[in-house]
């Protein structure tokens, strides 16, 4: 074996070295295959950290603090596709310092802000009902059911608007996918301000990609307020523990 | 005694609560005092279908459907062009204000046949 051939050989076997000391956990799963989104018997945690604190649209360049404040107000257009009003209504709420940002009164972030609202998310993956139930510590503990068994996603007219919507979901590989309509108004769908109406539809895309993260896509579709559907997305990370006791209390800020 | 409280509580919590879609979506009430000292309740329904603002003109056996409503964001102004029931034109033309509250105001100039009045609309 030549010097030529034993420093290739090396090589491959550091990388390989390398690759395996990078590599994440794998995502746990059922004994089905599925892969499970929350914890495994005797192990505590939830998912924590959401990589973003506003919602913009994939691939803009834009930057917020970390209230969801533009850094510079002359990008509010970059953020998403808006309509005029709704770009008009961002800035106003932008300028005013959230001043009217419902959460400041207890009402719940809606979605999908609750998925970029610190304070832990578990997902309950109920196979007997077909059922996902999300359970979320941040905002006001609150909880969405996402159906697994087929039924078709309701009509938003038919329904009553709720903050989180009304969700049907699917596999698409290790991919769960939900769609949620029937939302009312009352919230505002980003700690940034982005308005929206009650015919917004949210298609999301849940990923465990390894045991320690969770990547979330979210693609947001209201034609009255915006000129095209589009897309944002972040990451959530895997955090020992439990979710911790919070309720928002107004008054006591 | 429950009677009582319940629509008062109501009303204080909706004075707490923040704008949050289409600003000129809901129902708005506005009321105005005539020259004789008589009073006129005026209700606009607003609706934006994403393209349009429509809506009805004192809903009821008299009430008025119309789809010309017009915002312009810069100002938040507002423009209606409608017919009462009786063919008589009303041009309304007025803006928002408190744009960030749920009884936010939409205050301006009706012009209804040849006379004309200041009218404050406030969200409901």
């Amino acid at each position: 074996m030549n010097k030529l051939t034993l420093n290739a050989i090396s090589l491959v076997l550091l990388a390989a070295g390398g690759v395996t000391m990078a590599a994440a956990p794998a995502a746990p799963r059922y004994p089905d295959g599925t892969v499970r989104f929350d914890r495994v018997p005797g192990e505590k945690g939830y998912w924590d950290g959401p990589t973003t604190t506003s919602l913009v649209e994939k691939g803009a360049k834009v930057e917020f603090d970390a209230s969801g404040k533009l850094k510079n107000i002359a990008d509010a257009a970059k953020v998403a596709p808006f309509q005029p009003w709704a770009l008009a209504l961002y800035k106003f709420r932008q300028q005013n310092n959230f001043i009217d940002d419902p959460l400041k009164v207890c009402i719940g972030p809606g979605n999908p802000r609750q998925m970029m609202t610190p304070g832990g998310v578990r997902f309950i993956q109920d196979k007997n009902y077909k059922r996902m139930y999300m359970i979320f510590g941040g905002g006001n503990r609150n909880w969405r059911t996402i159906y697994m068994d087929g039924r078709d996603p309701p009509v938003a007219e038919e329904v009553t608007a709720t903050f989180l919507g009304l969700a049907v979901g699917k596999w698409e590989g290790d991919t769960l996918v939900a769609t949620s309509t029937g939302f009312n108004t009352r919230f505002w769908m980003s700690n940034g301000g982005l308005p929206h109406t009650e015919a917004l539809t949210l298609t999301e895309r849940f990923k465990r990609v390894s045991k320690e993260t969770l990547e979330y896509e979210v693609t947001i579709d209201d034609p009255r307020t915006y000129t095209r559907p589009w897309k944002a997305a972040w990451t959530l990370h895997w955090t020992p523990g439990d979710i911790q006791e919070q309720f928002c209390e107004t008054g006591r800020e | 005694m429950r009677r009582v409280l319940a629509p008062l509580l109501l009303v204080m919590a909706s004075g707490a609560l923040a704008q949050e879609g289409f600003p000129l979506d809901g129902t708005w009430r506005g009321e105005t005092v005539a020259k004789d000292g008589s009073h006129r309740t005026i209700v606009l329904i607003l609706q934006w279908d994403g393209k349009q603002i429509t809506g009805t003109m004192n809903p009821g056996p008299d009430g008025t459907d119309f789809t010309n409503g017009k915002l312009n964001p810069e100002g938040w102004k507002f423009t209606l062009d409608v017919k009462t029931t009786k063919g008589v034109p009303v041009h309304f033309d007025g803006a928002i204000s408190n744009l960030g509250k749920y009884n936010r105001v939409l205050a301006g100039k009706w012009t209804e046949g040849g006379s004309s009045f200041d009218i404050r609309f406030v969200h409901e």
